[in-house]
């Protein structure tokens, strides 16, 4: 069932700013059912690096297990990847991490991988706020196991088999907000626009970013009676407020107005703004994110957007003063504690 | 027969026996003496009964004996259960306001303390431990000066009158001591040699610094906490990274994040944490990445005896994860050697890319020992193996993360090296790191991959020397035992001896890779063979027999979460070489 994921419509220029093409993004040719919704995140996360000018070689792509945490194959052949186990991609992204914080982490994981198996683990990484792009690919279902319903299923939501999903739905959104998160966002792999400026966004923010990306899963979970289909979700998408992305390297400045528009300063300089659509809306508000998103479920509407940012608060590398030379290359005279240090070690146990 | 005087100090937790116990241990190692230490006590914070023994002498001292000379209770309770340790020539000091003694063997000098008349102890809550210690040094021959000094060291954080008040205190149990009580026939003796006095657990963190680990993580498990806590304390000098995770799957998955990244990582916990590592060891052992795990065992199954030693988890890291894999185990023998392998075993794993399982016990994580310093290389040669950290030659073949090699081994790339790209994973996959079984499963492949990985067990092998046999050629029966049970067997070997009982001892101390061939070469030429393990099954002896055929002519099995004493070994060799029995299971004649 193998596809060639289709080209992104909008015309980018030939080069970014390093002098690459859109094709040094590129990774292997999918082998995800054609329409299945990790695909089209895929190329988004291609545009988004592409436009963003990231070095490929310096991105380390990660991911748990499920069709979802395939796909870093399809996307930045040139970047390094660890395909990890079912749940676990956060600490294994953790230990990478604080080893090489000059790589880019970008993991990529699954409504089971996050929110069933690997839930204790996606907690943890949220309250790090470990610098690192978290992203799920959410369908509602296990694809890979064939279909079965999710933690992140809503109630009521139906199989192809006419199973019924009886329990509540596991919010990831409110919850990454709630244990520390400094970038909480929905999207939906359909939504172009929206997801490429969030994907740009989370590529400049330093601090965990968690994007629930709606993805529906086009051979278990796309048909009448899905609550993640393409068009249950078109049809009950709800977005918070536009996105729009300025990167540092662009001059462009565009007009808005104070008064319908949040401008969020980010990390490197570049601008995030966020056109209020819903009254009352404080992307800097953890409360209101939080009152927001189960309002959203309360009217059975699937609210999209930047939920939650925090542009300031210190990412877990820089709370932990980390010297700046990655504990990953130093060379290997110096990975030994000086002699000072162990002979004052040494004096303790004489 | 070695010369060695052992104390031993009971009271319920939080009566102070610890630093009674941090005082004879410095006294004893400022003599220049070894000393060997072991504190039963239970998963409780106040309250459960603790016990502690420290044994001294001028020779190394390897395990904690089978007598006290000189007995400190510290309730009733203790004067109660271990009185009958103390052999004749022995003494006890105690609290004669508080204390009944009980009946003492023969030749056993009972020395109450009038704590209340010598002491003011509505001011020193603890004085019966200062007056005890006081009497104690006394009647072992040593100059007060050497106490004094102890003590100041040891309070050297509080107030100059609560360290005045102790001295005096000392000094008053030191002179009622001179005047009261018989001295001990043997004074203590003195060497020039300095020794530093380490537990387990900080000789494998110590270990892990020396070896350049920089990466350490944990969950707190007893009784492997104490490498969390070195860690920790020495964490920001040291610069080694060191996180408290959430739990040890979550410990596992971190330490292999960093070692892919490209530093040395190391973990550590006990068993039921390690059950939950499982799944982790095998992603190290299927992505190729070499990774240190350190389990410290305790009486299981489940949550078990929390404070209890056994060496029970051997087939657990027999088992550990699915599938076939190369992998290395081994046990150091003794705290000294807690320090020595782990730089063993980080050049293995990291020269053949598998995890490593660093087999401790709570005996030798949580014991303390005399070790001499020079013993303690921190600067032991560090191979990293084929790892490529930097892009060289600009011109390469095109990187192949998992390429077939000959020896198994792939050249391993830390990730950010342009040129040296690629994807590590969990799924089997092909030379590139793609997985092989997406769209269909190459068999070919999939063997080809097999045996490339283990390919590597034979170059493990061969980096390891096999066991040697300890102790005379042709000796009536041979030993055998794996890991910490190093020293006792060895006292065992010299008190069997001078019972006219020739013994030798052979110990392993890895067990992956094993060297069966060679462990059948020589136990096949011994006259009788007895395995000696901590657990109740015969672990070892069974992995023996499944690697080898090998059966010995018996066993000695102790499983009531206490260590074997050197006379637990001694009466079972000769009941079972009387024919009176195949397995002995010696009891622990003392409740601890
Ligand atoms: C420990 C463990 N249990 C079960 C599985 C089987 N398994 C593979 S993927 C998967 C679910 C994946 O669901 P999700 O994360 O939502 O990814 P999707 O395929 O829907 O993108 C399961 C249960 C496994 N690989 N590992
Ligand atoms: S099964 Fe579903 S989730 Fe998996 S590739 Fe197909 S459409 Fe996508
Ligand atoms: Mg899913």
């Amino acid at each position: 069932m193998a596809t060639t994921l289709e080209a992104p419509k909008t015309p980018a220029p030939k080069t970014n700013r390093l002098g690459l093409q859109a094709v040094d993004y590129r990774g292997a040719k999918t082998t995800l059912c054609a329409g299945c919704g990790h695909n089209a995140i895929s190329e988004r996360i291609i545009d988004a690096m592409y436009e963003m000018g990231v070095k490929p070689e310096r991105v380390l792509k990660l991911s748990g297990i499920g069709c979802s945490s395939k796909s870093p194959t399809y996307f930045l052949g040139r970047a390094h990847g660890f395909n990890s186990v079912h749940g676990r991609m956060p600490s294994v992204a953790t230990g990478a991490l604080l080893a090489n914080s000059s790589m880019l982490g970008i993991g990529v994981s699954g409504d089971g991988d996050t929110a069933s198996i690997g839930l204790g683990q996606f907690a943890h990484l949220m309250r790090r706020n470990l610098p690192l792009i978290y992203i799920i690919e959410d369908n509602g279902v296990y694809g890979l196991t064939k279909g079965q319903f999710s933690a992140t299923a809503d109630v009521g939501s139906k199989l192809k088999t006419g199973v019924i999903n009886e329990l509540p739905a596991i919010n990831t959104c409110a919850m990454a907000v709630d244990l520390g998160a400094t970038f909480v966002g929905r999207s939906f792999s359909g939504d172009k626009k929206q997801l490429l400026s969030m994907l740009k966004a989370a590529i400049a923010h330093n601090g965990t970013v968690m994007l629930d990306v709606i993805s529906p899963c086009v051979t278990f979970n796309d048909h009448e009676g899905s609550t993640k289909s393409y068009k249950y979700v078109q049809e009950h998408e709800d977005s918070i407020g536009e996105v729009g992305f300025v990167p540092f390297f662009d001059d462009i400045s565009v007009d808005y107005d104070p008064g319908t528009t949040y401008d969020v300063q980010m990390h490197d300089g570049s601008h995030l703004k966020l056109r209020k659509l819903h009254e009352g809306y404080d992307p800097t508000n953890r409360i209101g994110a939080v009152k927001a998103l189960m309002e959203a479920e309360e009217r059975g509407e699937i609210l999209t957007g930047v939920f939650y940012i925090d542009a300031k608060r210190p990412s877990f590398i820089d709370s932990l003063n980390l010297a700046p030379e990655p504990l990953a290359t130093l060379p290997q005279d110096r990975v030994r504690p000086p002699r000072r240090v162990l002979d004052e070690i040494m004096q303790a146990h004489l | 027969m070695r010369q060695s005087f052992a104390v031993g100090i009971g009271g319920a937790a939080g009566q102070g026996v610890a630093t009674p116990g941090d005082i004879f241990a410095k006294v004893f190692s400022r003599r220049g003496l070894h000393l060997n230490a072991y504190n039963a006590y239970q998963s409780i914070i106040r309250g459960g009964h603790t016990f502690l023994v420290i044994r001294t002498g001028a020779d190394p001292i390897t395990n904690i004996g089978d007598q006290l000379d000189l007995l400190i209770p510290l309730n009733q309770d203790t004067m109660d259960r271990h009185l009958r340790l103390l052999g004749p020539g022995g003494a006890c000091i105690y609290n004669a306001d508080s204390i009944r003694p009980g009946t003492a063997t023969q030749g056993v000098q009972l020395c109450p303390l009038p704590v209340a008349t010598l002491a003011d102890i509505t001011r020193n809550k603890v004085a019966q431990n200062t007056l005890a210690i006081g009497a104690a040094l006394s009647m072992l021959g040593i100059g007060f000066q050497s106490l004094e000094s102890v003590l100041e060291e040891q309070f050297k954080k509080k107030d100059r009158s609560v360290i005045d008040e102790n001295i005096s205190v000392a000094r008053a149990g030191y002179d009622y001591a001179t005047q009261n009580f018989k001295p001990f026939a043997q004074p203590l003796a003195m060497t020039e040699n300095r020794y530093a006095v380490l537990s387990g657990n900080a000789a494998l963190a110590m270990g892990g610094a020396a070896a350049g680990v920089k990466f350490y993580c944990a969950y707190p498990m007893s009784p492997s906490t104490g490498v969390l806590h070195w860690m920790a304390e020495h964490a920001r000098k040291a610069n080694i990274l060191v996180r408290q995770v959430e739990d040890e799957i979550g410990v596992i998955n971190m330490a292999i994040g960093a070692a892919q990244a490209g530093v040395r990582a190391m973990c550590a916990t006990s068993g039921g944490g390690f059950a939950l590592m499982s799944e982790g060891l095998g992603l190290s052992a299927q992505a190729e990445i070499p990774v240190v795990v350190i389990d410290c065992q305790r009486a299981g199954p489940s949550t078990g005896v929390p404070t209890k030693t056994e060496q029970g988890d051997l087939w657990q890291m027999l088992g550990a994860a699915f599938g076939d894999y190369p992998r290395a185990i081994a046990a150091p023998l003794d705290i000294g050697d807690c320090f020595t392998l782990i730089p063993e075993m980080f050049n293995l794993v990291d020269r053949f890319q598998c995890p490593g399982i660093v087999l401790c016990d709570l005996l030798l994580a949580e014991g303390r020992l005399s070790v001499d310093p020079k013993l303690l290389n921190f600067r032991p040669p560090i191979d990293r193996g084929e790892l490529i950290v930097s892009n060289g030659a600009a011109d390469h073949e095109p990187y192949k993360r998992y390429l077939i090699t000959e020896s198994g081994v792939s050249p391993r790339a830390i990730p950010g090296i342009p040129g040296y790209t690629h994807v590590v994973s969990s799924d089997e996959h092909d030379e590139d790191g793609v997985l092989i079984s997406d769209e269909y499963t190459n068999a070919a492949k999939r063997r080809a991959m097999m045996e490339k990985r283990m390919r590597k067990v034979s170059g493990i092998e061969a980096s390891v020397a096999p066991p040697k046999l300890q102790g005379p050629a042709n000796a009536d029966v041979t030993l055998v035992g794996w890991g910490s049970t190093q020293g006792v067997i060895e006292e065992a070997c010299e008190l069997l001896k001078d019972e006219g009982i020739t013994a030798n001892q052979l110990q392993i101390r890895w067990l992956v890779p094993l060297h069966g061939d060679a462990i059948v070469e020589i136990l096949k030429k011994a006259k009788h063979t007895i395995i000696v393990e901590n657990n109740f099954s015969g672990q070892f002896a069974r992995y023996l027999r499944s690697e080898t055929s090998f059966v010995p002519d018996g066993s000695i099995r102790k499983y009531d979460g206490e260590p074997f004493m050197p006379h637990h070994i001694v009466e079972a060799v000769k009941e079972q070489l009387a024919g009176k029995t195949k397995l002995s299971v010696p009891a622990h004649e003392v409740m601890v």
